[in-house]
C-alpha cells in the first residue's frame, strides 16, 4: 500500500521560507493534484517528496516508511519532469532502461519490462529513436514510460503538459487519466492549470505562498470553497466578488448580505467567526447569474467576448466594481448597454 | 557596420592567416635554386630562366650529317625531379664566327638567336624550335665536340617533394622530433582533460564547503605566467631527481655501473608541467559547460538511481564531448607548439628534442636552405591541422537537441 503522508513539512531556502507546515495524507491509488499560482511552492513540495530537496523540518512517509534520509532512487517514486529531461545521447530504449540497468537487472528482464511499458504507451515503434527525432508529445510519452518502467509506488508529475500545445495537452491529459486507471498507482501531479486539476484529480490540494489553502475533491472545492482564494482560483471565468456587510445570520451556515445596492438572504456563510456588521464579500460565479430585467444587480457592459460555446460579458457596477457574466449561449449584448441580473443565493458565498 | 564591410574585414583576416601557410607550403615544394632565387608567389606562373645544355654527350664520336635532339631532354637527363618544361624563347649564342672585316680571321660574338633562326655552330647549321627540338646539320658527316649552349626558357611551374624526402629520410632529426612531440603532447593533453573533467563536475554539481572560493582560486591561477614558475618548478624537479637518485643508489646496485643518476628533465616533467599549467583553463571551460547542462537531466538520473560517478561517466562525459574536444584541441596545439617549456624543462638529449626546438636548431644547420626549413615547418604544422579537422565535427552544437523543450 503506497500512501503518502506529510507531517509538519517546512522548507526554507536561506532565510526565505517557501513551505509552511504542510500536513497531507494521500491514500493508496489516489490521484492528487497540487495546484496554485506560480511561486506557491507546489513544485518545491513535489521535489521534497521526491527527495530532490532536503526538508528543513517535518516528516514524510511513503508506504508507511520514513523517507527523509533516503536518496530519491530508494523512495519508491518516479518523476516526470516539465522539460521531460530525456537523456539526449541515448535511444528511447536506453532512456527507459537506464534505471533498470543501474539496478543491475538482467538484459532479458530489462528488455521485457521496457517493451511492456512501451506497449502500454503504444510507442513500441519509437524504441530505437533518439529524443531529438521525437515530437513533443512523443517525448512526453517517453518520459512517462521511463517512470512506468521503474514500477514505482508513487508517480510524481511536475507540470508535464505545460510544454505541449493546446490540442495535444487535452489528448495527453486524457491519456494520463486512462493510464492512472490502468496502473492504479498513487499519483501526485503538479500544475498551475485549474482545468487539469479539475479533470484529473481525485483530490485537489490548493496551495498559496507555501500554505495549504484547501484539500478536497474537485467538486467539493468548486461548490464549497473554504476561502476567497480557492473560490477565485478555481473556475473560469473567475468568481465575482462584491463588497458589503453581514447584516444577519452571524455564527450560522447562511448569512444575509447587504451591499452593492442589493440584499440577499440565505447565502452560504463560509466563516463562522464573522459577526453582524462585519465587512464581507459576496462571491457569485459568472455562470450562476441569470439575465433578469428586474434583477437586483445592474452593470454597464464594457466588453463582450464571444467564445463560441460561451459568451463572457465584462461589466461594471454603479460602485465601479468589475464583474463578469458567462452564458452558454450567444447573446445580443453590446458594450455600453445596461444589463440587470438576478442570482440564486444558494449558489453564492460570503467570505 | 554594413554586411559588405564585415565580409571584407573577414576576407582580410582569412588572407592574413592563410597567406603564410601558402608561402610555407609553396616554398617547401620548390627546388633549392628556385626557393633561393625568387619569391614563392612566382612559383605559380611561367618564369623565364636561363639553362645551359650540351648538344650531346662527350663520348659520342659517331660522325653524322644531321643530328636531332631536344633541349628539354638534354636538360632533364640528369634530373630526377623539378624537370624543366615550357617554351624555349631564345638562345644566347657565344662563339667565334668568320670576321667579315678581316679576311681569314674570326671574331667572338654574343648574339640572341630566336626559334627557327639558323645559327652557325662549329660550321654546322643549328636550328631549334620553341618546343625544344633542334637539328644540327653539316655539309658532310662530321663528329664535332659537344657544344654548351645557354637557352632562355619560359619555364612552366614545377613542384616536387624533394625537400620532404630529404628532411624525413636523410637523417633522423625530424622523425625523432615528430615522435618526441607525440610522446609529450598526447599524455599532456589526456591527463589534464581527465583531471579537469572530474574537477569540473565537482565544481558544477557537487556541494562541498568552500566550493566557490576554491573555484575562484583555480580560475585565478590562469594569470600565473609559465615563465614565472620556471625556477621553482625546475628546483622541484631536480629535488625529486636527486631524491630518486639516492633511492636508486640505496635500492639497487647501480653504483657498480655508475648509472644511479636520475634525470630531472624528462618527458614526465613536461607532462606534469603542461598538466599543471593547462588545468585552470580546462577546469574553467569545462565547469562552465557542465554547469549549463539541464539540471533536470541530473535530477532525473538521481531518481533513476545513478551515483555521482555514474552520472559523470554515463551522462556528463557523453554530453560534454563538444567541450572536451574543443579543450583537447587547445591543449594539443599549445603543447605541440610550445618551445619555452620544452627548452627549460624537457629532455635535452638530441634524439628527444621536440619539434619546435628541432625547428629552432634547423635555423642554424640549414641556414638559407629555405625549402628544407619550410618542409620541416609544414610537417610540424600538418599534425595540428589533421587533429583539428578530425575533431571539428564535435564542435557542432546541438548534441543536446531533444533532451529538453525546444532543444
Amino acid at each position: 500500500m503506497a500512501q503518502v503522508e506529510l507531517k509538519g513539512v517546512n522548507k526554507s531556502f536561506g532565510k526565505v521560507q517557501v513551505i509552511h507546515d504542510v500536513d497531507l495524507h494521500i491514500e493508496h491509488g489516489e490521484f492528487v493534484v497540487f495546484v496554485g499560482p506560480s511561486g506557491c511552492g507546489k513544485s518545491t513540495l513535489l521535489r521534497l517528496i521526491a527527495g530532490l530537496e532536503n526538508l528543513s523540518s517535518g516528516e514524510i512517509f511513503i508506504a508507511d516508511r520514513p523517507v527523509m534520509d533516503l536518496p530519491p532512487s530508494k523512495r519508491g517514486i518516479a518523476m516526470v519532469f516539465q522539460s521531460y529531461a530525456l537523456y539526449p545521447h541515448m535511444t528511447v530504449f536506453h532512456n527507459m532502461a537506464f534505471s533498470l540497468d543501474l539496478q543491475g537487472f538482467s538484459k532479458a528482464e530489462i528488455r521485457q519490462r521496457v517493451e511492456a511499458a512501451a506497449t502500454i504507451l503504444q510507442m513500441e515503434h519509437l524504441l530505437d529513436r533518439r529524443p531529438a527525432a521525437l515530437s513533443g508529445g512523443q517525448r512526453q510519452r517517453v518520459a512517462i514510460g521511463r517512470a512506468i518502467v521503474r514500477n514505482p509506488d508513487v508517480f510524481l508529475f511536475d507540470e508535464p503538459l505545460s510544454n505541449l500545445d493546446a490540442a495535444l495537452r487535452h489528448d495527453t491529459r486524457v491519456e494520463i487519466a486512462k493510464l492512472h486507471e490502468q496502473l492504479g498507482a498513487t499519483t501526485i501531479y503538479v500544475t498551475h492549470d485549474q482545468v487539469e486539476a479539475m479533470t484529473l484529480a481525485d483530490k485537489i490540494v490548493v496551495l498559496k505562498d507555501g500554505r495549504v489553502m484547501q484539500v478536497g475533491s474537485p467538486m467539493e472545492l468548486f461548490n464549497a470553497p473554504a476561502n476567497e482564494f480557492v473560490a477565485g482560483f478555481l473556475g473560469s471565468p473567475k468568481m465575482n466578488f462584491f463588497e458589503g456587510v453581514l447584516s444577519g445570520g452571524a455564527g450560522t451556515d447562511t448569512g444575509q448580505f447587504d451591499g452593492e445596492g442589493l440584499s440577499a438572504t440565505g447565502v452560504r456563510l463560509v466563516s463562522q467567526e464573522k459577526s453582524t456588521g462585519d465587512a464581507v464579500r459576496l462571491g457569485i460565479r459568472p455562470q450562476h447569474m441569470m439575465l433578469d430585467a428586474n434583477g437586483p444587480l445592474t452593470g454597464t457592459v464594457t466588453l463582450v467576448e464571444q467564445l463560441g460555446t460561451e459568451t463572457v460579458v465584462e461589466l461594471q457596477s454603479a460602485s465601479e466594481t468589475s464583474f463578469r457574466f458567462a452564458a452558454a449561449e450567444s447573446l445580443d449584448i453590446k458594450a455600453g448597454q445596461q444589463v440587470s441580473f438576478s442570482f440564486d443565493p444558494g449558489r453564492a458565498h460570503l467570505f | 557596420m554594413t554586411r559588405t564591410f564585415k565580409h571584407i574585414v573577414l576576407a582580410l583576416i582569412v588572407v592574413v592567416w592563410v597567406l603564410p601557410f601558402i608561402a610555407l607550403v609553396t616554398t617547401s615544394l620548390r627546388s633549392e635554386t628556385a626557393s633561393k632565387t625568387s619569391g614563392f608567389w612566382t612559383a605559380f606562373t611561367p618564369t623565364e630562366l636561363g639553362h645551359r645544355f650540351s648538344t650531346h654527350n662527350k663520348g659520342e664520336t659517331e660522325p653524322f650529317v644531321t643530328m636531332s635532339g631536344n633541349i628539354f631532354e638534354r636538360l632533364n637527363k640528369d634530373r630526377g625531379s623539378f624537370e624543366v618544361s615550357g617554351d624555349v624563347k631564345s638562345i644566347l649564342f657565344k662563339g667565334r664566327v668568320p670576321d667579315p672585316e678581316k679576311e681569314g680571321k674570326t671574331k667572338l660574338i654574343r648574339q640572341l638567336i630566336f626559334a627557327g633562326e639558323v645559327m652557325n655552330v662549329r660550321d654546322g647549321e643549328f636550328v631549334f624550335q620553341s618546343n625544344g627540338d633542334f637539328t644540327w646539320t653539316f655539309p658532310e658527316a662530321t663528329a664535332p665536340k659537344p657544344k654548351n649552349i645557354d637557352a632562355f626558357i619560359n619555364q612552366n611551374p614545377v613542384f616536387g617533394t624533394d625537400a620532404y624526402i630529404e628532411v624525413l629520410f636523410e637523417n633522423k632529426n625530424v622523425p625523432n622530433a615528430l615522435i618526441s612531440s607525440f610522446i609529450v603532447t598526447i599524455p599532456a593533453t589526456i591527463i589534464p582533460i581527465t583531471i579537469a573533467a572530474f574537477a569540473a563536475y565537482a565544481f558544477a554539481w557537487m556541494r562541498f564547503p568552500g566550493r566557490d572560493w576554491l573555484f575562484v582560486i583555480v580560475v585565478s591561477l590562469m594569470v600565473v605566467p609559465t615563465q614565472l614558475a620556471f625556477l621553482p618548478v625546475l628546483q622541484g624537479f631536480s629535488g625529486i631527481a636527486s631524491w630518486a637518485t639516492s633511492l636508486n643508489a640505496w635500492m639497487t646496485d647501480c653504483e657498480v655501473t655508475k648509472t644511479c643518476q636520475v634525470a630531472s628533465k624528462t618527458f614526465a616533467s613536461l607532462w606534469v608541467t603542461h598538466t599543471a599549467f593547462g588545468l585552470p583553463l580546462a577546469i574553467y571551460l569545462l565547469r562552465n559547460y557542465i554547469v549549463g547542462l539541464p539540471k533536470e537531466l541530473l535530477e532525473s538520473a538521481r531518481i533513476d538511481g545513478a551515483s555521482h560517478l555514474q552520472i559523470f561517466t554515463r551522462l556528463i562525459i557523453p554530453l560534454s564531448v563538444p567541450a572536451l574536444a574543443s579543450f583537447s584541441i587547445f591543449q594539443f596545439l599549445w603543447v605541440w607548439n610550445d618551445l619555452i617549456v620544452a627548452l627549460y624543462i624537457g629532455p635535452a638529449d638530441s634524439a628527444d628534442l621536440v619539434f619546435p626546438i628541432r625547428l629552432q636548431k634547423q635555423l642554424g644547420t640549414f641556414k638559407d636552405q629555405l625549402h628544407l626549413l619550410n618542409a620541416s615547418a609544414v610537417i610540424s604544422m600538418i599534425v595540428p591541422v589533421i587533429i583539428f579537422l578530425s575533431m571539428q565535427r564535435y564542435f557542432i552544437r546541438g548534441l543536446l537537441a531533444g533532451s529538453v523543450k525546444g532543444g
